[in-house]
């Protein structure tokens, strides 16, 4: 069975190829306003990197918050909808999924089924998202994707007393200007997001077995103080986190 | 008789010199990395371009951040809470004063005064940037303005735009979209204005609003926000006769007269 899904997220948009339930072929592509021709192009360049013809396709699928944009997948399914399917699909015991994403935090409780039985999301403010972890990455110098390897020489993380992603912004040029090295800002950084990520989860599903799930779920250090901060077992989603959604939704384009 | 008070904000730190109870000068500075440094800037500078001597000064009060260490550092004889000092300050110069809103650059605040000016009840937001100064900043910036420019070219609108955000940095992308997609600078202005004010307004039904209403702070300066929040709540805002950013400074020292007077 070959199947494709298509995630249209709000700072990155994901397209995966399943081949029954290991990962063929996938790519990430910056959300432009453009999402109806920018689906197109990433689902073109996707199968010819996976070397199929599109008619050779069980199904394919589209998800995230730009799928109503979207004409040219057969059927759209909600986020969560494909988040909690394609967690049970990997992890038969997780209970609880926390899925940051670039303006979102997210906690989901699921059934046996993977059916999504209840959640509490914050889209209302960048604090703690993956848009927040990008503004203070450009204020400190460093890029995303460097953050584990600049942590791992932090030696006392910097302190932060705001949430708000303008104030913290404006405390890390602070950090900067008094001369704190910049592994100790991102340590403090990671340090805030997982007070973020961990707050919410705490008041939702607090020692139920978790996974992670969303861009900031790639972080090695985020990962380890949000489980410093939770009592539930830690379950790590096998495939690349940020490509949960659209995993699920290839998952649930599959005619059975 | 002269009293001081001091007030140190987020971005700037204000000094006023009260003489037998009229306010004789004041000073507005950016405040320093350290709110002692700053209160003592300030506080200095006006001394010495009134030629006053500090010992000529009966008794000073500070307010704002640092208020204890300014006390202590000995600058001051003792302190009150801005949010009391503000509607002290607002309602000694304006006497049917009943509700404050003061927008500064990090927090907003609603406050209702008694009609002794003593402060009854209050609502703030210091949490997030949004409604505050520095929402007014960040948007400034997305739109490559000057912040003092943002209120009169969002007089200028035609059509202004509906952002769906409360985030800052939400909305500072819905700004980058609106300007990618020409939309005309005044037309987002307005857009910003009107975010502004709704928030600040959420805030002043919290507490309830009597009038007569008045506002301080930084903002108050900008015309349009003023304008709009008077629109959103049905009131008219009472101008305040003095500069609204030294208003909790103004304050400040008529709790030092107060003091002083009481036995």
């Amino acid at each position: 069975m070959i199947t494709l899904g298509c995630d249209v997220g709000s700072l990155f948009t994901k397209a995966v190829v399943l081949d029954d339930d290991s990962i063929a072929a996938s790519r990430l592509i910056p959300t432009t306003g453009n999402a109806t021709e920018d689906v197109e192009r990433l689902v073109a360049d996707l199968l010819v990197e996976a070397g199929l013809a599109r008619d050779a396709l069980d199904g394919e699928a589209v998800t995230g918050r730009g799928a109503d944009l979207v004409q040219v997948a057969e059927h759209s399914e909600d986020t969560l909808t494909c988040v909690g399917w394609a967690v049970r699909e990997y992890l038969e015991n997780v209970e609880l999924v926390i899925d940051v994403g670039g303006q979102s935090i997210t906690s989901l409780l699921l059934d046996d089924a993977g059916e999504v039985v209840n959640f509490m999301r914050n889209d209302k403010c960048a604090s703690g998202s993956g848009r927040f972890l990008d503004v203070m990455s450009a204020a400190v110098g460093v890029s995303l994707d460097r953050i584990d390897e600049v942590v791992a020489k932090a030696e006392s993380p910097a302190p932060f007393s705001s949430q708000c992603g303008v104030f913290v912004e404006s405390e890390v040029i602070t950090h900067v200007n008094a001369g704190v090295k910049p592994a100790d800002i991102v340590a403090g950084l990671c340090d805030a997001v997982a007070r973020i990520v961990s707050s919410q989860a705490r008041r939702f599903g607090q020692g139920k077995a978790y996974t992670l799930t969303g861009g900031v779920a790639r972080i090695q250090a985020v990962v380890e103080l949000i489980g410093q901060r939770l009592d539930g077992e830690y379950q790590p989603f096998p495939l690349d986190p940020q490509l949960t959604a659209a995993v699920g939704a290839a998952l649930l384009a599959s005619p059975e | 008789m002269l009293f001081g008070g001091i007030d140190v904000g987020s971005l700037t730190a204000q000094a006023v010199l009260l003489e037998d109870g009229e306010l004789r000068a004041s000073r507005n500075i950016r405040v320093l990395p350290n709110p002692v440094d700053s209160a003592r800037a300030v506080w200095t500078t006006l001394l010495e371009q009134q030629g006053v001597d500090q010992g000529a000064v009966q008794c000073t009060v500070a307010t704002g951040y640092g208020r204890e260490k300014i006390e202590g550092s000995g600058l001051a004889q003792n302190n009150v809470s801005e949010i009391s000092c503000h509607g002290m300050g607002a309602w000694s110069v304006i006497p049917g004063l009943r509700t404050l809103i003061d927008i500064g650059g990090q927090d907003a605040k609603v406050i209702r005064v008694g009609s002794a000016g003593q402060m009854v009840n209050f609502a703030m937001n210091d949490k997030c940037a949004s409604g505050t100064g520095r929402f007014l900043e960040v948007m400034a910036r997305s739109l490559q303005v000057e912040l003092g420019e943002l209120g009169p070219l969002s007089m200028k609108a035609r059509e202004p735009v509906a952002l769906s955000s409360r985030c800052s940095i939400f909305c500072e992308t819905e700004v980058l979209h609106f300007r990618q997609r020409g939309v005309a600078a005044a037309d987002i202005a307005a857009g910003v204005t009107r975010a502004m004010a709704e928030r600040v307004a959420a805030l002043a039904r919290r507490v309830g609003l009597e009038a007569d209403v008045s506002m301080s702070g930084g903002v108050a300066k900008n015309l349009a926000v003023r304008a709009e929040l008077e629109r959103l709540l049905g009131v008219r805002m009472v101008s305040c006769p003095v500069d609204p950013q030294v208003v909790g400074a103004l304050g400040a020292a008529r709790f030092a007269s107060d003091q002083q007077a009481r036995p």
